[in-house]
């Protein structure tokens, strides 16, 4: 799955540790999520559209 | 110090046990091979009670791992160990099915032993593996 999380970060001046610490997760799991090495359970989507305030869907694209 | 305060509480409390498991193993094994091997004779019963006593540390070692598995709650992590021990499980069961091969083909004397180690040590050796570039 894609996702914009590099993207959002960046427009927010957030590293991967700010956006990890934020999340409460490691920042290899960041850098994981955000290089679609890996996707994200449910309640970790939710936890990073809280943090961005966005939608899941405008976070997290749909492979075509 | 600054190492430990940026740790994970739950890799402070999974360091804490296996430190603890670790010491106690060192410390019953040593005693008791002294206490067994000091010229006296002993029971069947006592001797059974020694190696279930040395081998509870270990048990300990096991214990702490899985605890790991449950206790870390950052899932990505998780799936790091979950596959860590799967990969550390089929390396000992592939060391211990050929080594056991070679003792019915009368290759080694002995079948094989000292599993939990090959499995401490497999661990070990997963825990690069699975990071690689994770």
């Amino acid at each position: 799955m894609k996702n914009r999380l590099k993207v959002l970060r960046a427009e927010r001046e957030w590293s991967q540790q700010d956006l990890a610490d934020a999340l409460a997760v490691s920042r290899q799991s960041v850098n994981a999520i955000e290089t679609g090495k890996y996707d994200p359970s449910l309640p970790l989507a939710f936890r990073i559209s809280d943090v961005f305030a966005m939608p899941i869907e405008a976070i997290f694209l749909r492979d075509q | 110090m600054v190492y430990w305060n940026n740790l994970a509480p739950y890799m402070r409390r999974y360091t804490i046990r296996i430190l603890l498991f670790v010491s106690s193993y060192i410390i019953i094994l040593t005693s008791s091979l002294a206490f067994a091997r000091g010229g006296l004779e002993h029971s069947q019963a006592t001797l059974i009670g020694l190696a279930l006593i040395t081998a509870f540390p270990v048990i300990g070692m096991f214990w702490a791992i899985f605890r790991l598995l449950v206790e870390t709650d950052d899932e990505y992590q998780r799936l790091l160990f979950a596959k860590q021990t799967l990969l550390a499980t089929a390396a000992t069961l592939v060391i211990v099915t050929v080594w056991q091969f070679l003792q019915v083909y009368d290759v080694v004397a002995t079948g094989p032993q000292w599993m939990g180690v090959i499995w401490f040590a497999m661990l070990g050796l997963a825990a690069p593996i699975v990071r690689w570039k994770a």
